[in-house]
Order: structure tokens, then C-alpha cells, then sequence
């Protein structure tokens, strides 16, 4: 009986030791509260899927050995200056490998700086700014699309509306990623031959859009195209409706993807235009995951909410060190960053491939929210599904 | 001129409800001499109330606007008599910090309880509006500034006409000769406490209906209740509704002829002006 007892405690330190493979730590600082904690969650809730998921097919790979992916998450409040705090502790205290970049472009940017300063790469799903990229800096990877073109799968839809839209009003927050988007837009609109009617710039969080909408009203674009945050696409929304202001068509970077977006605002989300970098469709292969539509199902049944593109760029991002660290063979930073670089694989998240600069190259396909329900509406191809355009006026919905 | 006059309509009622909003801060400010940083919080959580009525026990959030109040006072009623009554005699600073600690505790745990999804209470006739010589008016926001209006008048006639009032503003006045009265100091100022809370609670009700609710609306809320707070000045509830609506007329105006993005910075400047020109507030006695 000792003896038996012995062999069991035995049996167990052993498989204990065996257990504790070496581990590849990847570190990350997002808003698990504050007031990006609605989206920063997604990121957090992603990587946390992607790491158990390649850790039960096996890890990673490293000349010969098998290597455990660990996560070292810190809760940045939504505070942009405690992110970048963390993500130096991350480097220089805790040790960890690589970096996960928060959510948001001002984080990106700001956060992108500590990994360029201690040469350890970064791949970050959650800023898509211009700027982020066009600094020189050579260890930031991002995998959203780029944001000067987000509204580009729009306008180009846009011109192909029946009857064809002629005049556009563009608004915008006030922080590095909408003015980037803005600026894009102004440039795509000229382009595409629409007259610019409006072009304001209102501030981050603003929670009072009746005065804009007043200023849309007197002189009413066809087309209104807001790059800016959820809370604020809901507020102008609701402004719209209440002083009962409704263009031909509007659209709006983010927010009309999300459950949380429609179950906020019930039927008056419909008919909303927005954009999404990523529909989860069963023709997206992985390899951790069969394909999109899959990963989707699942997600779905162990987080209780669906997976919008926040998420499956937060996958993708693991996914894309998980091949360049296989890849280059090594944990060395520098030959990994080289090695990101070059990958080039298909995710359920689409086609990961850097340019020179690091950004991946995703066109966006242009949602409506029809009947309650998300609708892919134009994509690459052409239209995907049959737009409701013009949009009713308030009181002639359903 | 038919925009100057609906951007004028748009911020009246925009005043009405930030001068709700402000009442509760103001009321405390003046007889406590707290400044409650956590009002913003209470405002939230007055929202959230209604909400959660509204979508799970179906009541029309008008109607749950009063259980809300009687909620908030209730929990408001609770910290004063629980913690800032202790401090009540401490520097000003302990009690800015104390409620600050209450903003972030509150904040936090609402997160935990409620998840940071973006809410509305959004009732059918949520986008109702009438038409008035070209002036688009929205009927739920003309609802809530009459609210507003209708709690000011009320906190007035609290005030000036009842025991109570009258207890509440001699403890403001002179603690000593309210004592030697009978006045209860720590009841006092509990219920004024729980006054303030309850105002708050109403005007998040009014708020979840024209905006979007999460955890983390407070802070820019305190900051603007305190804006209108020193622009409106402490000394009677309708300095306060001057104030908020003096707020919301000059933001529209901003935004439309200036630019949207300088609606905080007029605000903001108004405060700084005031403070300097007019210290005690537009309608406060100028000393």
C-alpha cells in the first residue's frame, strides 16, 4: 500500500514535470474596463480562444520541440498611458516573448512605440490608423484594413446605387483613426465624383448629435457617412430619428456589425449601412479552425455572444506568430520579426500577408442591417445582397 | 433662420435635461458643501434602472423614472448616513476624494453587473416629433425638459414652503442655530443627500431615453453637471436651470456655426468666464 502510494505521487510529479513543456509567452495590454472595455473585451475574449485552441493541436513547434503559448494579459483601464506603462513592464519585467497590441489606433500607436523601442515584434488586430504604419518602424504587424480605405467598398457600391446618390456629408471624431478615415474618404468621394456638402470634425464621446443633424436637415445630403464610435453612432442615430432626418443612405465604420448595436436601438437599426472586415463564411479555410463558419458556430456556443471582426482579427494575430515563430525556428525576436514579414497563409480571418509597411491588404464588405439581421451587401465582387436604398423615411418603416 | 431657430429649440431642451442633470450636484453642493463626484455615477445608475423596468417589467420609462428616484435616494440616503456624515467636518478634500472612490466603485461594479454593451431606452414613441412652423420638435425630449422643469419647481417648493426645506437650508445657513432649533443634522443631511441622488436618478431615466447608457457615462456627466453648477451658481434651483440651459443653447450654437468639435471648449471657456467675471454664478447675488 506505502508502496503503491509512493508510485502514485511518484507517477503524478512526473507527469507533472512532462506537463510544464517550455512556454512561449505572448504579452498584451487591452481595456478589460473603462470605457473601451465594450470592444477591448473582444480582444481579450479572442486571443484567449486562439491560445487554447493552438495549444490543444499542439502548440508551436520550435526546431524539433514543442512549445506551450501562454498569455500574459494586464487590464490597461482604457487608459492610453497606463497601456504603454504595461507594455514596458511586459518586456522588461515579466520577460514575455512577443507582444499582442491593444485595442484601438491611439493605443496601437502609442503602444507600437515600445515594441519598436525594445526591438520585439508586435502584431495587432484592434488599430488601423495610417499612421501607425508610416512611421518606419519595422516591428509593428497590424491586420485590420487599412483605415483611409474603409470607406472605400462604400463609395465604390455607392456609385453603382440606382438612382445614383450625387451629394455626400462626411463626419467624423476628432481622434487618429477617424480623421484618418476621413481623410481617406474625402479623397475617394472626390474621386468617385460626389459633392461634399458637409465635412465636420465633432469630438470624441460627443453624446449630442441633434445640432448636426439639425445642419444635415437644412440642407440634406443624399448620402451620410460617419467614421466614428459605437456610442456615437448610436447617438446620431437616435438624434436622426428624433428629429426625423433620414438621407438616402448612411453609413458608418463601426457599431452596425455588432449584436450589441442592434440590440441597443431594436428596429431603428435597420437599414443602417456600416463595414466589416471579416463575414464568417465557410469558404474561409484555417488552420486551427476548419474554416470561418465553423469557428463562428463554435465561438458562439463557449462565449455566448457571436464573433464579430474584432475577434477573428485577435485570432488571426495569434495565429500569424504562431506561423512565424514555426517559421523562423527560433524565439529570437529579430528573426521572428523577419519571418512575419514573410508569412503568407489563409485564416478564418482572410489572407494574412504584411506589405512593406506591415499592414495586410482586406478590402471591407459593406453590411445593412435588414429585418434585424446583418445583410453582406457589396463586396469585391459586386453586390452580394439586394440593398434597401433609398432608405424609408422614419415613419414609413416597418 | 429656420436652422438658427431649430438649433435654438434643440438646445433649450438639451438645457432642460443638463439642468436636471446638474440640480442633484448643485443641491448637495450648496447645503453639504460636498462635491459629489460620484453624481455622474448616480445618474448612470438611475439609467440603468429604468432600463432594466422598461425592457424586463415592461413599464413605461416615464413611469419608472419615480422608482428610480426612490431607489437612488434610498442608496443615497445610505452613504450619507453610512460614510459622509463621518467626514462631514473633514477639509473639502476628503470628501472630494471619499466621493471619488464611490465613482470608481460604483463604475466598476456596473460593469461586473450590467456588462459594457451600449443600452438605449428606445419605447416606440421614442421618435415622435411634431412640426411647429418648420421646427422640428421632438416629443420625448420636450417630455423630458418638462420633467426637468416640473422637479426644479418641485425641489423649489420643497425648499421654501415645507419643515423640511426650511431644516435643509438652515443647516446650510448656520449649523448652530439649526441645532438649537432642533434640527437633526445627520437626518438633514442624509435626506439632502438622498434628494440629490434621486434628481440624479430621474435624469438618468431621461437621458437612457434620448441617448445611449454604459458604465462609463458618469464622468463626463459630473464634469458637466459641474459646469452648470458654476455657471447657473448654488444659491436657488432655477440659477441652476438658467445655467443648463444657457449650456445647451450655447453647445448647439457652437456646433452648428463654429464647428462640432469646439462645443466642449465653448462650454468649458463659458465656466472659466464666469468664474472670473461672475464668481457666485449668473443669477448669484454678486457680492
Amino acid at each position: 500500500m506505502k508502496h503503491t502510494l509512493v508510485l502514485l505521487a511518484g507517477a503524478f510529479l512526473l507527469s507533472g514535470s512532462a506537463a510544464a513543456s517550455p512556454a512561449i509567452t505572448l504579452g498584451a495590454s487591452v481595456q478589460m474596463t473603462g470605457p473601451l472595455a465594450n470592444t477591448g473585451r473582444y480582444y481579450r475574449d479572442g486571443y484567449e480562444f486562439a491560445v487554447k485552441r493552438i495549444n490543444a493541436a499542439g502548440g508551436v513547434k520550435v526546431g524539433g520541440q514543442r512549445y506551450e503559448l501562454q498569455l500574459k494579459m494586464l487590464d490597461n483601464q482604457s487608459d492610453v498611458n497606463l497601456s504603454v506603462r504595461q507594455y514596458t513592464q511586459l518586456l522588461t519585467q515579466d520577460k514575455v516573448n512577443f507582444l499582442l497590441g491593444p485595442f484601438a489606433s491611439d493605443f496601437a500607436l502609442a503602444d507600437s512605440s515600445v515594441a519598436e523601442k525594445y526591438d520585439v515584434p508586435m502584431i495587432q488586430g484592434g488599430g488601423a490608423s495610417d499612421q501607425i504604419f508610416t512611421r518606419g518602424y519595422r516591428y509593428i504587424f497590424g491586420t485590420l484594413p487599412v483605415a483611409s480605405k474603409y470607406f472605400a467598398s462604400t463609395v465604390d457600391a455607392m456609385t453603382r446605387l440606382e438612382p445614383r446618390p450625387g451629394t455626400a456629408a462626411l463626419l467624423y471624431a476628432d481622434d487618429a483613426f477617424d480623421v484618418a478615415v476621413a481623410d481617406g474618404t474625402r479623397a475617394l468621394l472626390v474621386r468617385s465624383g460626389f459633392k461634399i456638402t458637409h465635412d465636420e470634425r465633432y469630438s470624441s464621446n460627443a453624446s449630442d448629435f441633434t445640432a448636426v443633424v439639425s445642419q444635415l436637415k437644412a440642407t440634406p445630403p443624399d448620402v451620410v457617412l460617419v467614421a466614428g464610435h459605437e456610442t456615437e453612432v448610436l447617438n446620431f442615430i437616435r438624434a436622426a430619428k428624433s428629429l426625423d432626418f433620414s438621407p438616402k443612405l448612411y453609413a458608418f465604420t463601426v457599431g452596425v456589425p455588432t449584436a450589441d448595436f442592434r440590440h441597443a436601438l431594436g428596429h431603428d437599426a435597420n437599414d443602417a449601412f456600416g463595414m466589416t472586415s471579416w463575414v464568417p463564411s465557410a469558404a474561409l479555410k484555417d488552420p486551427y479552425f476548419a474554416n470561418a463558419a465553423a469557428f463562428a458556430t463554435e465561438y458562439r456556443k463557449q462565449m455566448g455572444y457571436d464573433p464579430d471582426y474584432h475577434v477573428a482579427s485577435a485570432i488571426a494575430d495569434v495565429e500569424a506568430f504562431a506561423r512565424a515563430i514555426e517559421t523562423a525556428g527560433s524565439l529570437d525576436p529579430k528573426k521572428v520579426r523577419d519571418a512575419i514579414a514573410k508569412v503568407s497563409f489563409d485564416s478564418l480571418y482572410g489572407h494574412i500577408q504584411f506589405n512593406e509597411v506591415g499592414q495586410i491588404n482586406l478590402p471591407q464588405t459593406v453590411v445593412q442591417v435588414q429585418n434585424d439581421a446583418v445583410v453582406p451587401i457589396y463586396g469585391q465582387t459586386g453586390f452580394l445582397g439586394k440593398p434597401v436604398y433609398p432608405m424609408p423615411a422614419w415613419g414609413h418603416r416597418m | 433662420m429656420l436652422l438658427l431657430l431649430q438649433v435654438l429649440a434643440n438646445g433649450a431642451l438639451l438645457g432642460g435635461l443638463y439642468a436636471l442633470m446638474a440640480l442633484g450636484l448643485a443641491l448637495v453642493w450648496g447645503v453639504l458643501n460636498i462635491v459629489n463626484l460620484a453624481h455622474g455615477a448616480f445618474i448612470m445608475l438611475g439609467a440603468y434602472v429604468c432600463y432594466y423596468l422598461f425592457t424586463l417589467a415592461h413599464m413605461d420609462p416615464f413611469a419608472a423614472l419615480p422608482v428610480a428616484m426612490l431607489l437612488l435616494f434610498c442608496l443615497g440616503y445610505a452613504l450619507q448616513r453610512g460614510v459622509l456624515n463621518l467626514i462631514i467636518r473633514a477639509p473639502m478634500f476628503n470628501t472630494l476624494l471619499i466621493t471619488f472612490g464611490f465613482e470608481v466603485v460604483i463604475t466598476f461594479l456596473a460593469q461586473i453587473v450590467f456588462s459594457a454593451d451600449f443600452r438605449a431606452i428606445n419605447p416606440d414613441y421614442a421618435g415622435a416629433n411634431v412640426t411647429l412652423t418648420g421646427v422640428t420638435v421632438p416629443l420625448v425630449r420636450l417630455a423630458a425638459f418638462a420633467v426637468a422643469l416640473g422637479l426644479t419647481a418641485a425641489l423649489s417648493l420643497l425648499l421654501n414652503r415645507t419643515r423640511v426645506g426650511r431644516a435643509i437650508r438652515a443647516c446650510a445657513q448656520d449649523l448652530v442655530a439649526a441645532r438649537l432649533h432642533g434640527v437633526e443634522p445627520r437626518h438633514i443631511y442624509a435626506l439632502t443627500f438622498g434628494l440629490g441622488a434621486a434628481l440624479a436618478g430621474a435624469a438618468g431615466g431621461l437621458y437612457g431615453i434620448v441617448s445611449q447608457i454604459n458604465p462609463y457615462i458618469g464622468g463626463a456627466l459630473t464634469a458637466k453637471s459641474f459646469a452648470i453648477c458654476i455657471i447657473g451658481g448654488l444659491e436657488n434651483p432655477f440659477g441652476v436651470v438658467v445655467g443648463g440651459l444657457f449650456l445647451g443653447i450655447v453647445e448647439s450654437l457652437t456646433s452648428v456655426y463654429v464647428g462640432a468639435t469646439y462645443a466642449d471648449v465653448a462650454s468649458f471657456g463659458i465656466l472659466v468666464l464666469v468664474l472670473i467675471v461672475r464668481p457666485t454664478g449668473l443669477l448669484g447675488r454678486t457680492t
